[in-house]
């Protein structure tokens, strides 16, 4: 004996495939209903009706519809078939909106605009330097270099913002028009500037909550795009720590692979100051280890650990500074 | 003009079912929407209906409809029930809808599309309900119990193409579950998405037929996609009459 049930009804068949019993669901047949039930068969539970006819029938064998003869189950009526067209759009649509609230979607659109914005910033930010050292000769560039967008930006000329900047203008002048360019540039800097901190400080919030662990660990902005590079928390919880290492460095990876080319020590890892601020000869010892770690904090986040305090990243601390003193010279 | 090059330029006409005909190089596909194009495709007024051009360059099925040395064609029944793992838009889709589906899905066919990515089931949903007869799945290929309660017993036929890793192993997972006898299963293979073996492409192509003849599929054929697809081929499978 089979009991068999889809969405819309359970049948117990005997071994020669005669209906011996059925139960059939047809109160309040509507997609929202029939969209319930199509999710629950779909996480593999049974329906109202085959666990009626189950304990009817406690020695039928709980069997699939595809595990049936041909012919046995039912076709559906097109009214059931709009149903089911209805409920599954339901479902899918449900599904989509779900995706929207995903940390992952949303870090992957933060990471992204925060380096697009970034990399306008430095090239506009680069000409206003220049551009503002035309006019303004005497000034050390390198010295004033982050207060020379925001005093062009806002005096209202061009010797109002030499004498903020306490330099002399240049005896040539600027034209009321260049000067307008000039200043309407330094502005659009510091704008970028500002929306740079609101994507960044979008980032912090985000990845805090999303990769506790990881951001503790080497700071919710390089956690989020660790996390984004590794398409995701849960796959960078997957990746072999090794993958982890060099994540942002697959340019130089694949043409060690293609070329034999050196492979590469660390990729986006680099950008934090224990592998950064480390003498060359380390920093491959330093971010290999580091990226273990990463994986653990990873793990931690994307499968409900308790999350790292500066306990346990102390502990990691100790071995970069363990490191840096085992290896005071490069190896000869 | 010769007679030669002028049938090259009208093209011999081969009806594949009643809403698919190849026309010289071409595959059209009865649009079961009139008037509207899913992805920018050509409309041509044939025989007092309006057709789609089925265009090889963006879709593999297209491309291996046009290259197969089968008798018969590589479409499912008309009004039948079909399994597409791995939907992405909908381009493919659309096409199998104008054959099996028509308008207003008039003859009662259902296609099961499936993807695990948002962004695809987002383009799917809004294809569906323009055509009825297409449901949606946001889910994971690769956990066929999950689409059980969309399945109405066992499907005809069965498409892949999901260009992942181990593709092959959730393919055939895939027919064991749902593919019914005599039915046809069809393998998008990418072979830069496997492991690279020494052989290239042509092992994968092989391995995967191997695999499929070891669970008890027949393949009929391996028609390889270069020149539409770089290292695509599509795969022939057909399950015996007593298969599961």
């Amino acid at each position: 004996m089979r009991l068999s049930w889809d969405w819309r009804l359970a049948r117990i068949f005997d071994d020669a495939g005669e209906v011996v019993d059925e139960s059939i669901w047809d109160a309040g047949r509507k997609a929202s209903t029939v969209a319930e039930r199509l999710s629950l068969l779909s996480a593999g539970r049974q329906t109202d009706e085959a666990r009626r006819l189950g304990e009817r029938f406690p020695e039928a064998v709980a069997t699939p519809i595809h595990e049936l003869p041909d012919g046995w189950w039912p076709m559906m009526s097109d009214t059931e078939a709009d149903l089911i067209q209805d409920a599954t759009l339901l479902i899918a649509q449900a599904g989509v909106a779900a995706a929207s609230s995903d940390p992952d979607r949303r870090l992957e659109h933060l990471v992204g605009a925060g380096d697009e914005i970034r990399a306008s910033w430095t090239t506009i930010e680069a000409r206003v330097i220049e551009w503002a050292g035309l006019f303004l000769p005497e000034i050390d560039l390198d010295a004033r270099r982050n207060d020379i967008p925001k005093a062009i930006a806002v005096a209202e000329s061009l010797d109002l913002a030499a004498s903020s900047l306490e330099t002399a203008s240049s005896p040539t002048g600027i034209s009321d028009s260049e000067w307008v360019a000039l200043s309407q540039w330094a502005k659009g800097v510091v704008e970028i500037e500002e929306r740079l901190q609101f994507v960044e400080s979008a980032i912090r919030e985000v990845a805090i909550v999303h990769l506790p662990s990881t951001s503790a660990l080497i700071g919710p902005l390089l956690a989020a795009r660790m996390s984004t590079a590794a398409h995701g928390r849960e796959r960078l919880a997957r990746l072999p720590s090794g993958t982890v290492q060099v994540l942002g460095a697959e340019t130089s990876f694949f043409l060690h692979l293609r070329d034999g080319i050196p492979v590469p020590k660390h990729g986006h890892l680099f950008q934090h100051p224990w592998v950064s601020r480390s003498p060359r000869w380390i920093r491959g010892k330093v971010a290999r280890m580091l990226s273990g770690k990463v994986s653990i904090a990873a793990r931690l986040d994307a499968y409900g650990g308790d999350p790292w305090g500066a306990a346990e990243v102390e502990l990691v601390e100790a071995k970069v500074a363990d490191i840096r003193k085992r290896h005071p010279k490069p190896q000869r | 003009m010769s007679e030669r090059s002028r049938n090259k330029s009208r093209g011999k006409t081969t009806k594949l079912s009643s809403t698919v005909l190849v026309k010289g190089r071409g595959l059209w596909s009865k649009n079961a929407v009139p008037g509207v194009k899913v992805r920018g495709e050509n409309l041509r007024k044939m025989e007092g209906d309006e057709w789609r051009n089925w265009s090889p360059r963006h879709s593999k099925l297209a491309a291996g409809i046009l290259r197969t040395k089968q008798e018969s064609s590589l479409l499912p029944f008309q009004g039948s029930q079909a399994l597409y793992l791995g939907a992405g838009h909908g381009t493919t889709i659309s096409h199998i809808h104008d054959h099996m589906c028509g308008v207003e899905n008039e003859m009662g066919g259902s296609i099961v599309a499936v993807d695990v990515s948002p962004r695809c089931i987002r383009d799917l949903i809004s294809l569906a309900k323009k055509r009825p007869g297409i449901l949606p799945l946001l889910a994971d290929a690769r956990k066929p119990e999950s689409l059980r309660p969309w399945l109405n017993g066992r499907v005809d036929w069965l498409f892949q193409d999901v260009s992942q890793a181990g593709q092959v192993d959730f393919f055939l997972d895939a027919c064991e579950h749902f593919l019914a006898a005599e039915g046809i299963a069809l393998l998008s293979l990418k072979s830069a998405s496997e492991r690279a073996v020494s052989g290239g492409s042509e092992e994968h192509y092989s391995n995967a037929a191997k695999a499929m003849e070891e669970v008890g599929l027949e393949v009929l054929e391996v028609i390889r996609l270069k020149g539409w697809e770089e290292q695509h081929a599509l795969i022939i499978g057909c399950a015996p009459h007593d298969w599961k």
